[in-house]
């Protein structure tokens, strides 16, 4: 078959194998950016003692390869059937995909937690004080003022993290999910046509294309006041600095 | 009223940094209409005791009284936490760096604190802050960012940030130290104008002139204390102590 035959016949298929792929990141990454601010506060202001237990759930994370997460959480809970059972969970983990899916957001509560912790860590810190000085709460300056700027300085780094996620998302084919490479796989062992594989790459490569256009819409957004320097030096229209 | 009113007290503010006691024990009043400019060498303490007034910095010990609202502390634990807020609010503050919020333009982050802390509407914020960048000059910045402006023109709107909370005193963090001398002018001008009209501040300043011409009291710190206080043409025309002599002296 030629490679256009594949794609004609097998189309369906791989629609729904995207749509899968797409909603395992999205969902994985963002309930990580539901946790990872609480847990990136943690990380710059606690005690070294308060910390020890997230430091070492981060370090477990970024220091094992996801697979293996993976299989800890669908193999493993095969073993702890009983007890799951017990608790009312069994419903959950006997699906392979929130399997998959805990593990991702796991995995990228992780990542985000220590990008996020750069991102705060490089916030001006007169600014805060300014804040402090006006008489916000505590509550008021991190929204106003620290996460702002730390998700401005995080921004790039977010990107990348979820970019990673979504290609790391093909593992969860391992475990019967129907992914793209779920999906993929299916088609292949049927037709023994290795143009499909192509095809698979060509869709991940489209997905990251549109991420990498949308994230870099919301970062121009979200710098608006340092494009703005720029633009005014670039017009020539520069306002007397004190530091130039 | 017998008493003029009282804006601001500190009782007794003793600070230490580790075992370096950088205060120690400065007592000050400041009345309505009061503008208080507080001088010494680099390591007296002034700054360290200007920011010890709305608590960006806790004292080991003392009391600052705001209006009525009084923080007790001891050990270096304010008894009554809760009013600190409620102090600095009432408390503007202009830095030495400006400290403006960058992501905001000069608009937003003059009406910020009113809409945030104050809870006030957003069209009367924005008029009152429209009003006070007017007043500052700079009206024809309002929507530009302040990566877009000079220190000077930062500083005032750093300036009418603090006015749009109608504070009942401002302290000045030595507001003019970190500009180039030919934009210093700018900024005095409007403390002047805000001297003039009877707002009370307290300026810890490096700035000579403005001390003697402007202030109403002069504080003089040394080494942690009060080593001379009083009214800047006495104390300038007949020191009393021979720090402030040698300290003019330098300065002049």
């Amino acid at each position: 078959m030629n490679p256009l035959e594949v794609l004609a016949q097998y189309w369906p298929r791989l629609l729904d194998g995207t749509l899968m792929t797409i909603k395992l990141t999205l969902l994985g990454a963002l309930i990580a950016a539901l946790v990872s601010p609480a847990f990136a506060l943690i990380r710059v202001h606690a005690s070294p003692r308060a910390q020890a237990p997230l430091r070492l759930y981060v370090s477990f994370m970024r220091g094992t390869p996801i697979l293996a997460q993976l299989f800890l959480i669908f193999y493993g809970s095969g073993q702890f059937r009983p007890f799951l059972q017990e608790w009312g969970l069994w419903a959950f983990f006997r699906d392979p995909f929130n399997c998959a899916l805990l593990a991702f957001a796991l995995n990228s509560t992780a990542y985000q937690t220590e990008i996020l912790r750069g991102g705060i860590l490089g916030v001006p810190r007169g600014e805060i004080e300014a804040a402090k000085a006006i008489g916000m709460s505590r509550i008021r300056s991190l929204s106003r003022v620290v996460f702002p700027h730390a998700y401005r300085i995080a921004w790039p780094a977010l990107g990348n993290e979820v970019i990673l996620l979504m290609k790391a998302s093909a593992l969860a084919s391992v475990v019967t999910v129907f992914d793209v490479m779920g999906r993929t796989r299916q088609i292949f062992s049927k037709t023994f046509d290795f143009s499909v594989y192509l095809w698979a790459a060509l869709i991940y490569l489209c997905i990251t294309a549109v991420f990498v256009l949308l994230w870099r819409q919301a970062e121009r957004r979200l710098s608006r006041h340092i494009d703005a320097r720029h633009k005014t030096q670039s017009t020539g229209q520069h306002f007397k600095d004190t530091r130039a | 009223m017998t008493q003029p009113d009282i804006i601001l007290k500190a009782e007794d503010i003793h600070k230490s940094f580790g075992n370096v006691e950088v205060l120690k024990g400065i007592t000050l009043e400041a009345r309505n209409h009061d503008v208080i400019s507080i001088l010494g060498s680099s390591g007296s303490g002034k700054s360290t005791f200007l920011r010890c007034l709305n608590f960006l910095e806790t004292p080991s010990s003392g009391k600052v009284t705001v209006h009525g609202e009084e923080i007790l502390v001891k050990n270096g634990r304010p008894q009554n936490a809760r009013h600190i807020e409620a102090i600095r609010a009432r408390l503007g503050m202009v830095f030495q760096q400006f400290n403006l919020w960058t992501h905001r333009t000069v608009l937003e982050n003059v009406m910020e604190g009113p809409i945030q802390v104050k809870r006030e509407a957003r069209a009367e914020a924005r008029e009152r802050a429209e009003t006070l960048l007017k007043r500052v000059g700079l009206e024809d910045r309002m929507q530009m960012y302040p990566a877009q402006l000079s220190g000077g023109q930062q500083q005032r709107v750093a300036i009418a940030r603090a006015l749009a909370m109608e504070p009942d005193a401002i302290l000045f963090d030595e507001p003019t130290s970190a500009l180039d001398p030919e934009l210093v002018g700018e900024v005095l001008k409007v403390m002047q104008d805000l001297a003039a009209e009877g707002r009370t501040m307290i300026v810890v300043t490096h700035e000579m002139g403005f001390a003697r011409e402007v202030s109403s009291e002069v504080v003089f710190l040394h080494e942690g204390r009060i080593a001379e206080q009083g009214p800047p043409e006495e104390m300038f025309t007949n020191p009393k102590t021979e720090e402030f002599r040698r300290f003019i002296a330098k300065a002049m």
